[in-house]
């Protein structure tokens, strides 16, 4: 048992801050400091995916055979956090993090052969196709109907809370094939190219007035079979795989500390309520503390579901509980950012800040003036972005009846 | 102990009420906020001469009706459950009680305007370093022959960008923090006074907003509105009655979110079921029905002691806006939250009233702003 970091760590670490030093320029780190949400600004999320695949770091979990690294925990974990410390833009999960996973465990050699190197690249930019107006939390509803026409499934139907897919070129989607009294069974998964004729997408404008997510509408369109990962009517067997490494395969306590760390730089700079630094003030410290330490105890805890992942295992309801207490700690930073920053908290200046999509229905004031700091600014939309937190990837009602029968066997 | 409303008072809130809900668009109100001009003037003009409410809390030598604060709050309430952004607290609530405090004709003629429609006065008080406290004053106004000269810079001045005056607090004498040697000026929002910049935005929701920089406005004598130094009781009670209008105003928002997530969870389907016949749901929603219920009952505490000792006075706001902050932020959220995905958005009224819920629980002062004032005034008094 041992928490400390060894010398070849500390060597790592060094190596990551001295290629971060020089490869992420002031606009990248200002893309990656002023996010509003988990979602980067697409143009810098992709030139810096670029940047770190020329070294050979875009996708370090992935098998060393498919472009991969050979890092222990330790250095994963020190990757994410010098990343997340230097202000880099966050790369989008859905290619990377998500469906390259399944093409790896569920994907023939064509599909792996075609997919894993242009997903590295970015030429192929993924979107993800779960949820249905009428199937959110009860996901395996999902009725998007897939018509088998000889070598092609033909796809009619809607999905719904699809982020980036006006910046996606393809989708991975499940698609209903067949009905029987089990709703799980009967589910395909599949990878749509988003340029076929028949889809049409309506972005939605959220409270923060970024259209990052959209509504997708399929009509006959057709889907060749060979885009099937696994086998047809069996596709709930491949989310769920990649469901649990939506839930259990990051470290988000790195993001988390980085977030803790400046509102205690930011507060120095604040007045506090009854004169003097707000840093010092005992209420808005108790929150803060209070918080910092839910962020040291969450790290151990996705220590330990790592290094269950690590050697092979299944996480199990561990990672239900990582998404719920990460997603509430993450709202929790976000509301004592709003504290912080004051009055100018109320002002809406999504110019001043790096938003994952354009801004619906905004002029900026004139002369583009920003009151305040620009994290002043990033501070209202970051907490009405958070809120999402506890609703996607299974809302934390969900979670924590997963937790209810897998933990506690009620 | 009475809790009953009189026949005016009904008729006052049900006029009201019937007005908002078949003239006042949400859709409409939000694209005058987005791409108009930030209100909708043709309801402010109803507002004072259809319905008479910009006066109706205000006595009648102002040319009000002589109602007084169940008359704001029944107002403010009802302009809560429609999400009305036009500016009747910034404006008849606050700078109209400043101007009565103040006293003088100008200031008497001003507030006559306000209840008329005819004028729109807000109050420029927060600084980039007086966080929450109004009574930490460092824009400094000095003599010079007859005139007043202003410098300093006020920032998130509430719905100033639709105002023709604003008032301004300035120093002219003291410590930084002193409550004596407080002053207030009024200055006209249009003019093109040289030194005089005004920033104008949009909030987080959707109304305006101000930063004014002040470098060497040089205002006649007369711009001074009541004696020099002695604004500080008048700013801490108009204050006070902004912080009671907004608790009732976020009563009307709340009372419209809950409704709003119970019809929607009764109609929502998933797993074969209203998600409303879940028992964690339900819970969720019952522990949201009495926030509300806690925060009306605050706000009506601010209220009806709005006229009692400064002490008592401010526990009781105080009180209130702790309450209903609490209240917002959990009825919010949970509305949110209970909405799911769809709550992230504009499509439903829901993502629009959580924002106002956001934004009002940092107005007048925030939650801990308001308990440790709570635990000042327990201990003075």
């Amino acid at each position: 048992m041992d928490l400390e970091w060894s010398a070849t760590d500390l060597a790592f670490r060094d190596e990551v801050r001295t290629f971060l030093a020089e490869k992420l320029t002031p606009e990248l780190r200002r893309a990656g400091q002023l996010m509003t949400s988990v979602y980067a600004d697409h143009d810098a999320s992709m030139e810096w995916q670029r940047i770190l695949h020329e070294q050979g770091w875009a996708a370090p979990a992935w098998p060393v055979a498919h472009g991969g690294c050979d890092w222990s925990l330790t250095q994963h974990y020190i990757f994410s956090r010098e990343s997340q410390l230097a202000g880099a833009p966050s790369l989008s999960p859905m290619g990377i993090r998500m469906v390259a996973h399944a093409i790896i465990k569920f994907g023939t050699d064509e599909q792996k052969d075609y997919f894993l190197p242009r997903i590295l690249t970015g030429e192929v930019f993924f979107c993800q196709g779960y949820s249905e107006p009428e199937a959110g939390s009860d996901l395996a509803a999902l009725s998007m109907a897939a018509r088998d026409d000889g070598d092609h499934l033909v796809c009619t139907g809607s999905k719904i809370w699809t982020t980036h897919a006006r910046e996606a070129n393809w989708m991975f989607a499940l698609v209903r094939t067949s009905r029987s009294d089990k709703k799980q069974r009967g589910i395909t998964f599949v990878l749509i190219d988003m340029s076929a004729p028949g889809i049409e997408i309506r972005p939605l404008v959220m409270t923060s007035g970024e259209e990052v997510q959209n509504q997708v509408f399929f009509d006959d369109v057709r889907v060749p079979k060979a885009n099937v990962i696994g086998d047809i009517d069996d596709g709930w067997t491949v989310a769920k795989y990649l469901l649990e490494f939506e839930r259990g395969g990051g470290a988000t306590a790195p993001a988390l500390q980085v977030m803790a760390e400046d509102i205690a730089t930011v507060s120095a700079q604040q007045p506090g309520p009854s004169g003097g630094r707000l840093l010092d003030d005992p209420a808005f410290a108790h929150k803060l503390a209070e918080l910092r330490i839910r962020t040291e105890v969450l790290e151990i805890l996705e220590y330990q579901v790592l290094a269950v992942v690590a050697a092979g295992g299944n996480p199990g309801a561990k990672s239900s509980m990582l998404k719920v207490l990460s997603t509430e700690l993450s709202q929790a930073l976000t509301e004592l950012a709003m504290e912080a920053a004051g009055p100018r908290g109320r002002v809406y200046q999504p110019h001043a800040t790096c938003p994952g999509g354009p801004i619906a229905d905004f002029t900026p004031p004139q002369h583009d003036y920003v009151s305040g700091e620009p994290w002043q600014a990033v501070a209202p939309l970051r907490y009405f972005n958070d809120r999402a937190g506890s609703i996607y990837a299974g809302s934390n009602e969900i979670q924590r009846n997963i937790l209810a029968k897998a933990a506690l066997g009620l | 102990m009475d809790f009953t409303l009189n026949d005016e008072q009904e008729l006052l809130r049900n006029g009201l009420t019937r007005f908002l809900a078949t003239r006042y668009d949400l859709e409409k109100s939000r694209a005058a906020a987005k791409t108009g001009l930030g209100w909708q003037p043709d309801i402010w003009r109803a507002f004072a001469e259809e319905l008479g409410i910009l006066g109706a809390a205000l006595p009648e030598e102002y040319g009000g009706i002589g109602g007084g604060a169940v008359e704001m709050m029944l107002i403010a309430e009802a302009l809560g459950h429609a999400l009305v952004i036009e500016p009747y607290v910034d404006t008849a609530v606050v700078a109209a009680g400043l101007l009565r405090r103040a006293g003088g004709d100008a200031a008497a003629e001003l507030v006559e305007k306000i209840a008329s429609g005819t004028a729109i006065v807000t109050v420029a008080a927060t600084e980039p370093t007086s966080g929450e406290n109004w009574r930490d004053v460092t824009t400094v106004a000095e003599r010079d022959g007859a005139d007043w000269v202003l410098r300093g810079t006020k920032i998130v001045s509430a719905s100033t960008p639709l105002a023709s005056h604003v008032l301004v607090t300035a120093r002219t004498s003291g410590a930084r923090t002193d409550a004596d040697g407080i002053s207030l000026f009024l200055v006209e929002v249009g003019s093109s006074t040289p030194g005089l910049t005004l920033h104008h935005y949009r909030t987080v929701d959707d109304r305006r907003a101000s930063d004014i920089a002040l470098e060497g406005v040089r205002l006649p004598s007369d711009a001074l509105v009541g004696g020099a130094g002695v604004a500080w009781p008048w700013l801490t009670r108009a204050r006070d009655e902004g912080a009671a209008a907004v608790c009732a105003e976020a009563v009307g928002c709340m009372r419209k979110v809950l409704a709003d997530t119970v019809e929607y969870c009764k109609q929502r389907q998933q797993f074969g079921q209203p998600i409303g016949g879940f028992q964690v749901l339900q819970h969720r929603m019952v522990d949201m029905y009495m926030h509300v219920e806690q925060a009306a009952a605050a706000a009506l505490l601010a209220i009806l002691k709005l006229d009692a000792d400064e002490v008592t006075r401010a526990r009781a706001v105080s009180a209130a806006k702790v309450t209903v902050g609490r209240a917002a932020q959990f009825v919010g959220q949970q509305a949110v939250q209970l909405h799911g995905g769809m709550g992230m958005t504009e499509e439903l009224a829901i993502g629009h009233y959580f924002k106002r819920l956001t934004a009002l629980q940092f107005e007048f002062g925030s939650t801990d702003h308001h308990v440790s004032r709570y635990a000042q005034a327990s201990v003075a008094g």
